[in-house]
């Protein structure tokens, strides 16, 4: 049993990460009904903002997100404004064309600039453990995306459900007539929320950065697991994004450690049909 | 009725060029063409689904992926001849698609998009994970090097004409019928007795199977095939750009926008990096500009049709 410990706590640690990951697909989701698929390449953007701030003022990758975040809700919002808020009344196509569009313009030019190198965020914490009752270690990396990833998860359920701007997202989302005619201006709504989802891609890029390397294409790769997490938990359900990460962490360590590290991404995939099929709308998700 | 000799026309002097194109043009040209031709088909089955089926899918390049894998292993590992083994690409494609249907029919708009995806996704890593087909390392199917460029390009033209009069002939049938009203409203399709699943069904098969074939026809020329290069999505990003700037819901929209592809991609292919920032930049473009693609603008402003699907 006890060698399943250690893939079990490392999963939920890594699921941690990964409902970060989820998040600012599922917002935009819930609140727009819109699939983003350029998420997965904000978040690689954010990485390697935070490899710049990092080259350039010798800062602390976690030090780097007071710049990356406000930079990254200010491309979000923007982005919103100038291309999601004049195709959001014409279906689902439009929207995912041109995140698909989005994302191809920004992997390139990630690759021209950055070149194809593998990069990463180093830090210290990547070889320090935490040592669990001298039967393993944890890297420290995992504990700190845990935490972030927590922490940011709880802080934006508090922010949907006491601030004012959160009661304005969830008006539009559930009633868009209705929330114009209390005088709601729907579209700064929708380039707010598309903002905070770009901080969410803000953080989760930092924290993948530092876990593991990058390449300007790592965007898709993202975007799969973030999928994969909605899906799991239930498109536009805050909880179940949490819970989405931890189930689809967890498989992946497991499928890894009987299967084969080849197979850590497979059994993912596998868990994800399931669920799919079983119940398409998630865990947690409502019809 | 003074627009169909004129359609007729068109489409006569069109299949002369194409089928003449080896005799007189350059092997590069050829090349060219046998390119268009097989983007044409693929696009064409993307279109069925998505465009006319209400099923978007990203997950065609399963099809291409295994269709390209049978051709190669049933040519080199057992001997069969490269052209039947094409064929058994086909079928294998649709053994596929019946074993997944029972999956994906359960999942409706961007869960079925996400579904196809992830499926696709997982048959890449197992291919990189399996001995028989050499790992992620790829294969050489060499016994496509003795074949004449102009034998693989007649095989891509049979393959395009056939798909397009296949897509115009389903489409003109009570099956498409039936497909247009399930686009335009399924629960009164469904009350008035069409059988949704059944008519999606057999578009899944059919888009399958021809997706397979041209993924071989396309292997055959490639020559090599290597697991997350023909299992990746850019595949069906190169679909979708296609049916997109075309015209999605049109018969000629996959055959314009594949030229236009096609060309782009040879004129770009100098400026590497800068391309697909283009290709990009072209599909915000045209989305923004002409929403129902160069062909359905078209169609809307001039309401001349090379393929009239509607019935006067």
């Amino acid at each position: 049993m006890i060698e399943y410990l250690e893939p079990l706590i490392n999963g939920i640690l890594l699921g941690g990460l990964y409902g970060v990951v989820g998040i600012g697909l599922s917002m935009v989701f819930g609140i727009m009904r819109q699939v983003n698929l350029a998420h997965g390449e904000l978040m690689i953007l954010s990485s390697y903002l935070s490899l710049v701030f990092l080259q350039v003022l010798g800062l602390h990758p976690l030090v780097t997100l007071i710049l990356v975040a406000p930079l990254m809700f200010f491309i979000g919002y923007l982005i919103q404004i100038l291309l999601f808020n004049r195709v959001m009344q014409r279906g689902m196509e439009p929207f995912l064309m041109i995140s698909f569009g989005l994302s191809i313009i920004i992997q390139n030019a990630l690759l021209l600039i950055f070149t194809p190198d593998a990069r990463s965020l180093e830090t210290a914490m990547v070889i320090k453990g935490v040592d669990v009752f001298g039967l393993f270690n944890i890297p420290l990396i995992y504990l700190v995306n845990f935490t972030v990833g927590a922490l940011v998860l709880t802080a934006l359920h508090q922010f949907m459900k006491r601030t004012y701007m959160g009661w304005a997202i969830n008006a539009s989302a559930d009633n868009e007539t209705a929330a114009k005619l209390m005088g709601i201006n729907v579209n700064k709504v929708y380039a707010y929320a598309l903002g905070i989802a770009a901080v969410t891609a803000a953080i989760s890029g930092v924290l993948v950065g530092m876990s593991f390397t990058f390449y300007p294409h790592s965007g898709t790769q993202y975007l799969i697991i973030a999928f994969g997490v909605v899906i799991i938990g239930g498109l536009g359900s805050l909880p179940g994004t949490f819970l989405g990460g931890l189930v689809l962490g967890v498989s992946q360590l497991f499928g890894g450690r009987i299967l084969g590290p080849g197979f850590q991404l497979l059994s993912g995939y596998i868990i994800l049909l399931i669920i799919l099929t079983v119940r398409p709308q998630g865990i947690l998700g409502g019809r | 009725m003074t627009a169909k000799p004129i359609r007729l026309t068109f489409i006569v002097i069109l299949l002369a060029f194409l089928v003449t194109m080896p005799l007189w043009a350059s092997r590069y040209a050829v090349n060219v063409g046998l390119l268009v031709c097989l983007y044409v088909t693929l696009a064409s089955m993307w279109n069925l689904l998505a465009g006319y089926s209400g099923m978007v899918s990203l997950g065609q390049q399963m099809f291409i992926g295994l269709g390209g894998y049978t051709l190669a292993v049933s040519s080199m590992y057992f001997g069969v001849p490269v052209y039947l083994s094409v064929l058994f690409g086909g079928f294998i494609s649709v053994f596929l698609a019946v074993l997944i249907s029972v999956s994906v029919f359960r999942m409706k708009g961007v869960y079925f998009a996400i579904g196809t995806w992830v499926i696709a996704e997982a048959l890449g890593i197992c291919f990189s994970n399996w001995g028989y087909v050499k790992y992620g390392m790829g294969m050489f199917i060499q016994p496509a090097y003795k074949l004449s460029m102009s034998g693989v390009y007649y095989a891509g033209l049979i393959l395009c004409v056939s798909s397009v009069a296949l897509v115009f002939l389903l489409l003109r049938s009570n099956l498409g019928l039936a497909l247009m009203a399930i686009r335009d409203d399924d629960q009164a399709s469904e009350t008035l007795g069409v059988n949704i699943f059944r008519c999606k069904f057999i578009c899944f098969l059919l888009s399958a199977f021809i997706t397979g074939l041209a993924a071989g026809v396309l292997y055959l020329n490639a020559i090599f095939i290597q697991p997350f290069e023909a299992f990746g999505i850019s595949w069906t990003v190169n679909l979708l750009f296609i049916v997109i700037i075309g015209g999605i819901g049109t018969v000629e929209g996959p055959i314009l926008g594949a030229i236009i592809f096609v060309l782009l991609q040879q004129f770009l292919s100098e400026y590497v990096g800068y391309n697909l920032i283009i290709f990009g930049g072209i599909t915000i473009g045209v989305i923004f500009f002409a929403p129902r693609g160069l062909v359905g603008t078209l169609q809307m402003k001039t309401g001349w049709e090379l393929f009239p699907v509607r019935r006067q």
